[in-house]
């Protein structure tokens, strides 16, 4: 009864970064298999050094002592949640090319490819969403 | 309050989503099949969490017990008992035993479940001995009474009726299915 969960990370906020991680971390958790397409700004996402100080969306700023308060994860917690689940992390290539990144500007395991590498996983998946 | 067993505790208090559930998933993935996993929480979604969690993992979501502002989740880990072949040649359905319930017959309804399972839902009137402990506790029984022994499918029942029959219990019956498919009033522990 293995479901597929498949996502398409293309914004780089906090908002997103949790949209994404929490969506994928409770589904991994769900026994589901999930992989994550991250394009363009969602690259931002699993960037070893982005990923910690990600922006809170303007007028948001408010959001901080409740995320505080709420105790909510940091994202890199979140993204060692997901890698230790099996949640699948693919950076773009193309994207990747274009802002002249290294894989090894990335967190450790994910894999490269482009989109054909997504909708390959993508094609026979129970779920897929956008954000 | 009357506490609840379990066999292993997950501390997700303070924690926000989806952390519960992720705790609840490694705790699970460690427990043998068929014990009960507590989790305690905090965030107040986590009820319909854990709940549409274990529908879709096959796991027994047991009920939650709301302590102050702790609420505490009880889970039964899948043990695919549905598909074991029942050997108790004594059977009855679950509107039999009715019937003799309605009836008053002087009969003892004995539930093998787990004590968690029993708390949240059980026939008023029946007792407890989860089938781990039933050979330690055997000297609780009569040997010549009407034993109608209960679990949730029929399969953990029919283990114990054999034990019992084995040990020289004389009127042993298995109630088929069960707990999953009981209708008729139950008392349980209410939220």
């Amino acid at each position: 009864m293995s479901r597929k969960l498949a996502i398409i990370a293309s914004n780089g906020g906090l908002f997103d970064a949790y949209k994404v991680f929490n969506v994928a971390t409770a589904a991994a958790a769900t026994d589901q298999e999930v992989a994550i397409f991250f394009t363009f700004e969602g690259l931002n996402l699993i960037h070893k050094e982005a990923y910690s100080q990600l922006p809170m969306p303007e007028g948001k700023e408010h959001y901080q002592k409740g995320f505080e308060k709420a105790n909510v994860p940091a994202i890199p917690e979140l993204v060692a949640m997901a890698q230790e689940m099996g949640v699948k992390l693919i950076g773009c290539q193309m994207t990747m090319d274009v802002m002249e990144l290294e894989k090894d500007a990335f967190v450790d395991g994910i894999e490269v490819g482009g989109a054909v590498t997504f909708l390959e996983f993508a094609k026979d998946a129970d779920v897929t969403l956008t954000f | 309050m009357e506490t609840i067993k379990f066999d292993q505790l997950v501390d997700a208090k303070g924690l926000a989503c989806p952390m519960p559930i992720v705790r609840t998933k490694k705790a699970m993935n460690e427990l043998e099949p068929g014990k009960v996993l507590e989790i305690q929480a905090t965030d107040k979604g986590s009820t319909a969490d854990i709940k549409a969690w274990a529908q879709s993992t096959g796991h027994q979501y047991l009920g939650t017990v709301e302590e102050g502002d702790v609420l505490k989740h009880y889970l039964r880990k899948a043990t695919g008992e549905e598909k074991e072949e029942k050997k108790h040649p004594h059977v009855v359905n679950n509107e039999e035993l009715q019937a003799k319930l309605t009836n008053k017959e002087d009969i003892l309804v004995l539930d093998v479940r787990e004590s968690a399972e029993y708390a949240f839902n059980h026939i008023p009137g029946t007792k407890s001995i989860p089938l781990g402990e039933l050979e330690n506790r055997l000297n609780e029984l009569s040997k010549d009474a009407d034993i109608y022994v209960v679990c949730r499918t029929g399969s953990r029942s029919d283990l114990a009726a054999q034990k019992l029959t084995e040990a020289g219990f004389k009127k042993v019956i298995n109630v088929v299915p069960g707990m999953s498919e009981w209708t008729h009033p139950t008392d349980s522990l209410s939220k």
